[in-house]
């Protein structure tokens, strides 16, 4: 067959990709096997050691130069390459070129890769003896994520989805008409552009966050595992601690941001909805504190050494898992988010079983040493309360990932089993026990000392914030009447270790900076579940419409309420009006007005205006993104959950779509109201130009000077003629468009000395209507406050312990 | 060791108590069949929306009860009713599951779960004809 030339293609730097990603590949292997024999190999080791971190060095500069082209392929719209016009388009703001970038599941591989390299090259530097075993599990992993971008082809095996497919060449493409037209390149308009859910400024910092967060876990696993192979099993901890602290805080905060996103722009109204992709993030990030735990009393005491080594293991192969379970397709309905299934599913369960079996290798290797080391705690001790928290969390994620893995369950076992009718009440009733537990640890456990403590030693320091505690969360509960005993008791948990922690910082520490790092990320998670708590169980919906026909027992939701164009309508203390839309490029704002009345005198003044919005994507779909007006407080949530999208451009029609008219006898002085304004005679008079209009000297014209007041105090002024000419008397009728009112000056009344004015509103004045839906979300802050304490607190302890290093 | 064996036998309950409770209150994919058979239990439905039959939407009298028409994969149709406004772009989706029971010979959804591929795997259809056509 007769090669087609294609015309117009810059074909160099797709060469030019693959070329380095097949050098990322090979250079990673290559490595992670000199490192193995740098510390094999001890009198070689120094020329060795200088091998492999060249190679790896290759290796970071080929990845770094992959991910460079992606962009530089996606800066100049270079469509002939799939990746670039599947994820990005001409018409996208530059700002989002990275979450173009990470949108697909190659993007988000050279992500997680790259995180990688900037970790590895602070242990090249900085972690001395470690650096060889350390590194050679670094490399391996580099090398299986590389693997994933590789895209080759052996027989019917497909190693990797590889990001410079060509366009024309990518198996979806196959067989249609533009693959044998040589000019094709020209042709094409644009791409297809980034989903529009990711078209948000939380999605340009979370991934990457998250991501540095899942690199992060990789290093508290290569360390235990170094320990394993060299027979280092004591020491690996204490070196890998500030990682673990790391990868707490970065995993911690992607989780958060990812919550603070679904909050802000998603629709479901709240930030945490138990969803399966939350879910996966968010159990290693529990085995990684339950891990960081029990490496901190590793150092203390030997009998937690197991289960570190098992929890950080736990963690890095839950990341895998998490991993697998969002980008296998499996989760198929169950998750709104998950990327698209590239076959590469069997390729992750490839690379989650060989670090698993690797882990189960060298923990049964040693257990003769790991044996020797356990021992009983003492019930009194630190050790042993932080050995049930972690149990605890342990359980937690069990559960989690449990309910989770119901498609997983279903494709192993082949049954038919679909998550719980309510999600979020089946975890809830599980993970509110836990976190009443964690709370009641957190706040007891630093009073306990390391090794033994005297039990009365421990209930007076105790006394003081216990006492305090239970006034103020018996005092709280009264007020805030939960309807369920859980929430009353995890109130005054996390009231509880946020005290306890306060005092053990102020009394104890006696405030040194440096030593209070866990305390300050105790009382943030004491606040985040009192925010949490606070904010859910007694969020108020107040868009309910009490004047819908009861349905009966199936129908319990009435969280939405119509309201119609310039209607106002009372939602609890608030009296709320839509005064319309607004387009403004890809998005449609819906402005809705609160207003807080007076009674004493009967008006209202405008508290704020909201403006809930939706991204008009006729490609990928429509998505509507909430307001929220932030008090200190509280939060006012609201959401158009329905509106008419089919009618936007409508044109301004005139007479066809105006109702029969209301016909008012006015006076000079008069005022009318319509459905949005009012409408006041000033006065009769000449019209200003006659000529304009079109009549002769002869004709008698009169003019009604209308002033008309909108709801928004926004003043119109109209002048409808009466005109007589020859015999005949008609209306000049004039309009107020943004009112969607007309006027017509129909008669005049010479006996009554009155005016006949014509009112007529248009149909689309009733017709413009938004559904919506507005949750009051109180003490909301507290949670946020929360997140911010447990930053702090987490950056407190890493420093310190890198200086304990 | 009395301890250990303790908190081993603690960890064990909760765990086979953590089964337990995710398999009981699983629900189940179903056709609208086992759904009519078992009416007032809770099904996942998986469907194919009826665009031949008009939508079911009147916000002036409810604004929380949205009617549609779905084909499940046996190809028997049953009304459904949801209690919630119309999902955006309902229309587009190409497979729906809803979650609910048989009441009085309607299905009641408490959830609709809708499947785009527009959204996140493109429609082939929608997307091919972005490509030059001849």
């Amino acid at each position: 067959m007769h090669e087609i030339q294609y015309i117009g293609e810059q074909l160099f730097f797709g060469k030019a990709g693959n070329f380095f990603l097949a050098l990322s590949f090979a250079t990673a292997l290559i490595a992670a096997v000199s490192y193995y024999i740098t510390f094999k190999k001890t009198e070689s080791g120094n020329s060795m050691k200088r091998f492999a971190r060249n190679a790896f060095y290759i290796h970071a500069f080929s990845i770094l130069t992959v991910i460079g082209l992606i962009f530089y392929l996606i800066y100049n719209h270079r469509f002939e390459y799939y990746y670039v016009w599947q994820h990005s388009s001409t018409i996208l703001p530059l700002k989002y070129i990275f979450s173009c970038f990470w949108e697909g599941q190659e993007g988000s591989f050279l992500l997680w890769a790259f995180w990688h390299i900037i970790l590895a090259f602070f242990l090249i530097r900085r972690s001395g003896e470690w650096e060889a075993p350390v590194m050679m599990t670094v490399c391996l992993v580099q090398a299986f994520l590389a693997s994933m971008v590789l895209g080759i082809h052996i027989g019917d095996l497909n190693i990797g989805s590889n990001p410079f497919t060509l366009l024309r060449d990518h198996p979806d493409m196959a067989g249609l008409p533009f693959i044998s037209m040589p000019d094709y390149l020209s042709k094409i308009d644009d791409g297809r552009g980034l989903n529009p859910l990711l078209q948000n400024y939380w999605m340009v910092i979370h991934p990457p966050t998250l991501f540095l967060g899942f690199a992060a876990t990789l290093i508290p696993f290569a360390y235990a595992m170094a320990g394993l192979i060299i027979g280092k099993i004591r020491e690996w901890a204490s070196p890998a601690l500030p990682w673990a602290f790391f990868g707490m805080l970065t995993l911690g905060t992607g989780i958060l941001m990812g919550a603070a996103w679904a909050y802000e722009a998603l629709s479901f109204g709240g930030f945490w909805a138990w969803d399966p992709v939350e879910n996966a993030s968010l159990v290693p990030w529990l085995t990684l504190v339950g891990a960081s735990h029990v490496m901190l009393i590793n150092k203390k005491n030997s009998s937690a050494l197991l289960s570190s080594i098992l929890l950080v293991t736990f963690t890095f192969i839950l990341v895998l898992y998490s991993t697998f379970l969002t980008r296998s397709g499996i989760l198929g309905d169950t998750s709104v988010h998950a990327f698209t299934d590239l076959g590469m599913s069997g390729q992750l369960l490839v690379y989650m079983l060989f670090f698993a079996a690797q882990a189960v290798y060298l923990i049964i290797r040693n257990r003769h040493v790991l044996k020797g080391l356990s021992g009983e705690d003492n019930l009194f001790s630190r050790e042993f309360w932080m050995f049930i928290g972690m149990l605890v969390l342990v359980i937690s994620s069990i559960q989690i990932t449990f309910s989770t893995s119901i498609p997983v369950w279903n494709k192993i076992f082949g049954t038919n089993m679909a998550p719980p009718q309510n999600v979020i009440e089946h975890y809830n009733s599980w993970q509110i026990p836990i976190a009443i537990i964690i709370c009641i640890l957190i706040a007891v456990g630093q009073f306990f000392k390391y090794k033994n403590t005297a039990p009365r030693d421990v209930n007076r320091k105790l006394a003081l914030s216990l006492i305090s505690a239970l006034a103020v969360s018996i005092t709280a509960s009264v007020v805030l009447k939960y309807d369920r005993i859980h929430y009353d008791l995890l109130m005054f948990a996390s009231i509880f270790a946020v005290f306890a922690n306060l005092d053990y910082a102020l009394r104890i520490l006696k405030g040194r900076l440096p030593f209070t790092g866990g305390s300050v990320a105790h009382i943030g998670i004491g606040l985040i579940m009192l925010g949490a708590l606070i904010s859910n169980a007694k969020n108020e919906v107040i868009s309910k419409n009490i004047l819908d026909i009861d349905l009966g027992k199936d129908f319990p939701n009435n969280e939405n309420i119509m309201l119609i164009k310039n209607d106002t309508l009372q939602m609890g203390k608030y009296f709320v009006t839509y005064q319309g839309k607004e387009r403004e490029g890809i998005y449609i704002y819906y402005n809705i007005e609160y207003l807080l009345p007076d009674y004493t005198n009967g008006t209202f003044s405008k508290a704020f205006t909201l403006s809930p919005k939706v991204q008009i994507n006729p490609r990928m779909g429509n998505v509507s993104e909430p307001d929220t007006k932030h008090f200190f407080n509280k939060d006012i949530y609201t959401h158009v959950t329905y509106a008419d999208l089919e009618n936007l451009d409508e044109g301004p029609s005139k007479e066809d779509t105006y109702n029969e008219p209301e016909v008012h006898q006015m006076n000079i002085g008069d005022t009318v109201s319509t459905s949005n304004s009012l409408v006041y005679l000033e006065a009769i008079g000449k019209p200003e130009n006659k000529e304009l209009t079109g009549l002769s000297e002869d004709d008698i014209v009169a003019a009604a000077i209308l002033k008309v007041v909108d709801v928004n105090k926004k003043l119109y002024e109209t002048q409808p003629l009466f005109i007589i000419k020859g015999k005949t008397a008609f209306s000049k009728d004039t309009y107020i468009d943004e009112l969607g009112l007309k006027f017509s000056f129909s008669r005049i009344d010479t006996e009554n000395k009155k005016l006949e004015i014509a009112i007529s509103e248009k149909k689309g004045n009733k017709r413009d209507f938004i559904i919506m839906k507005a949750i009051i979300f109180p003490e909301i802050n507290i949670l946020w406050a929360g997140c911010i304490l447990m930053i702090i607190g987490t950056l407190i302890t890493i420093v310190k312990r890198r200086s304990i290093n | 060791m009395k301890t250990s064996y303790i908190i081993g036998i603690v960890v064990i309950a909760i765990l086979i108590g953590v089964i337990f409770s995710t398999i009981s209150e699983s629900s189940t994919y179903a056709p609208f069949s086992t759904a009519i058979e078992h009416s007032g239990k809770t099904y996942h439905v998986v469907g194919q929306l009826n665009l031949e039959k008009d939508f079911i939407y009147e916000p002036e009298k409810n604004a929380n009860v949205f009617g549609f028409y779905l084909i499940d994969v046996e190809g028997k149709e049953m009304k459904v009713l949801y209690n919630g406004t119309k999902p955006q772009d309902f229309e587009k989706s190409e497979q729906v599951v809803v979650v609910g029971k048989i009441s009085n010979n309607e299905f009641i959804a408490s959830e609709v779960l809708m499947k785009c591929p527009s959204k996140y795997n493109g429609n082939e259809q929608q997307r091919n004809n972005m490509l030059p056509q001849s």
